[in-house]
């Protein structure tokens, strides 16, 4: 059993969905915008689910939101966070990136459409997209992931 | 496990079908694209001295879900397989003891125009009125089959009509849905230079037969609900109202009619807040009364959260440790009489938040700034009367009678320096066993939590919990310790216990403990853990599930594709 499990992890590696679904989420405001003028537009971007609730989230995203001006000089790197906070969180949102005085861009993703059809059951779930294309993913947040996951924004951006 | 393995090669053969459709890429000839995900979760119970024997039928059982999604141009399709083999997990529902095709749809997608048929999840607004979702640890998969149209003539208009039944296990629900929503955004017609105005509009209309003994009762087959709302988002003020009526319908409780008992019901959401750089304050203010709305009628308070046809979170805070999540609040929409004592009516109350950040350099912030987060929730039920001979309730607009629920909490996070970052957590929580979890008694409670991570390396770190929890009431103290070292940021281990030493009955001073492991790679999670599970209530987004006590293994992988 075990074995087939290893395998089918290694064969879907290999076969690891390449484009981001252009589903639509909402701006802070309100108003609707589709993730394909995300992914139209050029160069690395970091596509960051996570929620108001979701502790390990909150600590990639304070981690990054540290070092994230050198990582714009350096890369020129985007990071989108994109919040899928239901109705119970989603009021915190606003009041937590700003208490936080985080720089992202911000989307919601209320009801997880984005994040289900990115087949997403776990947060937090880092996607890094060149050129609208997917170039790697991760689940889960240690400290000190982020360093891994700047090496391979650099990597791309080059 | 022959429908596991069945699972796995069907898995297998998709993962096939997508290499061919790799290889005709390089032929530059488009057969669209096919992705998806696989969720599997088994668990192995065993009999336990400290917990007793495991009584269930059935010691392994897993619960998979494989989802495939095709696209070509404008056209979308995709399958959901689920097999709970041999059996659901402990306490999922009887319901989903099969293995099958659960959803399927099709959809042709423009830019205006969106048209699906088959097995859709939907919002409208907060989801107050409507929501359809999936939720796999809570056991919830409430989306809806049938059909559905999005229309959006323009930028600042957008319109959903539907027709459908709502998923039950593997089948749909006797009552039928029709639903239609718009949303409006206003801020260009009132010329807002910095600022954006939206309402919205919402119908849902439930039809379902009524039993021959309660025809002619006083309500209809069709129950009809209304939702109005308006958003407002400023430079730094936002707000937000919902206003929803729902007409009269037959009060059910515990799945049965009570008879010549009809009520409308009512809803109504303020949101307020505030925030600028380094400040965020939030207030919300809800009402709900007989605000429960099903598919079927009579799955009226079932235990599964099966039929809901909306969705009225309780609006606390979310904790994330494992003792401040024993007394978790339950919204209390519903209207049950079930004897003088315990009359309620629906739900009253409001939180607020406060989110400060101590700047880097000042007193208070030192190093790296200090982050502070405040929540204070009150709850309380509905002030009314019920009149038990003429079957009828008197319910105040603005009434706050029994007190349900409150707390406040506050979480300071502190990063020392480089290698050293903690957060500190204290809640006060009172709860109302009696009105909320139909127990007895009341709890008064104090929790205690501190986090401590240290970054051994540029790839390891350890992190470190301890908790406790000091009550005069119900099962006593509890004290708790989580243990956690992340070897690679791809592979972690962890060993937490919680330890109710302050229970009066000996023999109920019981360890959870529980140790694990998990392993990612791009998309792709596994876990395994094994351990005891406290019995009681499990809450993910104000949404809650009974689990029973068990001792088991579990196994669990994830992955995308």
């Amino acid at each position: 059993m075990s074995i087939v499990v290893v395998f089918l992890m290694y064969t879907l590696q290999a076969n690891a969905q390449k484009e981001i679904p252009n589903v639509s989420v909402k701006k802070l405001d309100g108003s609707s915008l589709n993730m394909d003028e995300i992914t139209k537009t050029k160069g690395v971007k970091v596509i960051s689910f996570w929620a108001t609730w979701c502790v390990p989230c909150i600590n990639e995203l304070d981690a990054i939101s540290e070092v994230y001006d050198d990582w714009i000089d350096e890369t020129n790197v985007e990071l989108i966070a994109i919040a899928t906070d239901d109705a119970r969180t989603k009021k915190r949102v606003k009041p937590l990136i700003n208490g936080k005085g985080w720089e992202y861009k911000i989307l919601l993703d209320e009801n997880q459409e984005l994040q289900r059809s990115l087949n997403i059951t776990v947060i937090p779930h880092v996607i890094v997209i060149k050129d609208g294309k997917i170039v790697w993913r991760h689940t889960g947040y240690q400290m000190g992931a982020e360093e891994e996951l700047y090496e391979v924004v650099k990597k791309n951006a080059k | 496990m022959k429908k596991l393995l069945y699972l796995s090669f069907a898995l297998a053969c998709s993962v096939g079908f997508a290499q061919t459709q790799d290889d005709s890429e390089d032929k530059k000839k488009d057969w669209g694209t096919l992705t998806g995900g696989f969720e599997s979760i088994v668990q192995w119970y065993n009999d336990d001295t400290g917990l007793g024997k495991f009584a269930e039928d059935e010691h392994v059982r897993s619960n998979n879900y494989l989802k495939l999604d095709y696209n070509y141009g404008n056209w979308f399709a995709g399958i959901q397989v689920e097999s709970y083999a041999p059996m659901p997990l402990l306490n999922y529902s009887p319901k989903l003891d099969d293995s099958g095709i659960a959803q399927y749809y099709a959809m042709y997608k423009t830019n205006k125009l969106e048209v699906t048929a088959g097995y859709f999840y939907e919002q409208f607004g907060s989801g107050l009125i409507l929501r359809g979702w999936e939720n796999r640890p809570l056991g919830i998969n409430n989306s809806f089959r049938g059909g559905r149209v999005k229309y959006q003539p323009s930028n600042s208009l957008s319109f959903t009509g539907m027709y459908a039944r709502q998923r039950d296990g593997f089948e749909v629900s006797e009552g039928e849905i029709f639903a239609f929503n718009s949303e409006i955004d206003l801020t260009n017609l009132f010329k807002l230079q910095s600022s954006s105005l939206s309402a919205g509009f919402s119908y849902v209309g439930r039809k379902e037969d009524i039993p021959e003994e309660f025809q002619n009762t006083g309500f209809d087959e069709m129950t009809n609900a209304f939702s109005a709302r308006l958003d407002y988002s400023g430079n730094s003020f936002y707000s937000g109202i919902e206003y929803i009526t729902k007409s009269d319908d037959a009060i059910v409780n515990s799945q049965r009619f009570i008879e010549n008992f009809v009520e409308p019901g009512s809803a109504l959401l303020v949101n307020l807040g505030y925030s600028q750089k380094g400040l965020g304050i939030d207030a919300t203010f809800r009402r709900l009364e007989n605000m429960n709305f099903f598919s079927e009628r009579e799955a009226s308070g079932n235990v599964f959260n099966e039929n809901i046809m909306n969705y009225l979170p309780g609006l606390t805070k979310q904790h994330d440790y494992l003792l401040t999540n024993i007394y978790v609040y339950q919204s209390q929409p519903a209207i049950s009489v079930p004897d003088p004592s315990l009359l309620k009516f629906g739900e009253i109350g409001g939180q607020v938040d406060i989110f400060y950040n101590f700047k880097k350099g000042t007193a208070l912030g030192g190093k790296y700034g200090t982050k502070v987060a405040l929540n204070a929730s009150y709850w309380a039920g509905l002030k009314g009367d019920f009149n038990f001979t003429d079957r009828n309730a008197e319910i105040e607009y603005f009434g706050f009678g029994q007190k349900y629920f409150s707390e406040y909490s506050l979480e300071v996070r502190k990063k020392w320096n480089r290698k050293w970052q903690s957060i500190f957590y204290y809640v006060n929580q009172y709860y109302n066993q009696r009105f909320i979890t139909d127990q007895r008694g009341e709890v008064n409670s104090n929790i205690a939590v501190v986090e401590s991570t240290y970054r051994i390396s540029s790839r390891q770190s350890a992190r470190m919990e301890l908790q406790h929890l000091w009550t005069p009431d119900d099962n006593k103290n509890w004290a708790g310790a989580t243990l956690e070292f992340n070897l690679t940021p791809r592979l972690s281990f962890y060993v937490n216990d919680i330890y109710n030493y302050g229970n009066d009955d000996k023999d109920e001073q019981i360890h959870y403990y529980n140790v694990g492991g998990s392993f990612a790679r791009g998309a792709t999670r596994f876990a395994v853990n094994y351990g005891r599970q406290r019995g009681g209530l499990v809450c993910v987004g104000g949404v809650c599930r009974f689990v029973p006590q068990s001792t088991g293994v579990t196994f669990n992988i994830t992955t995308a594709f």
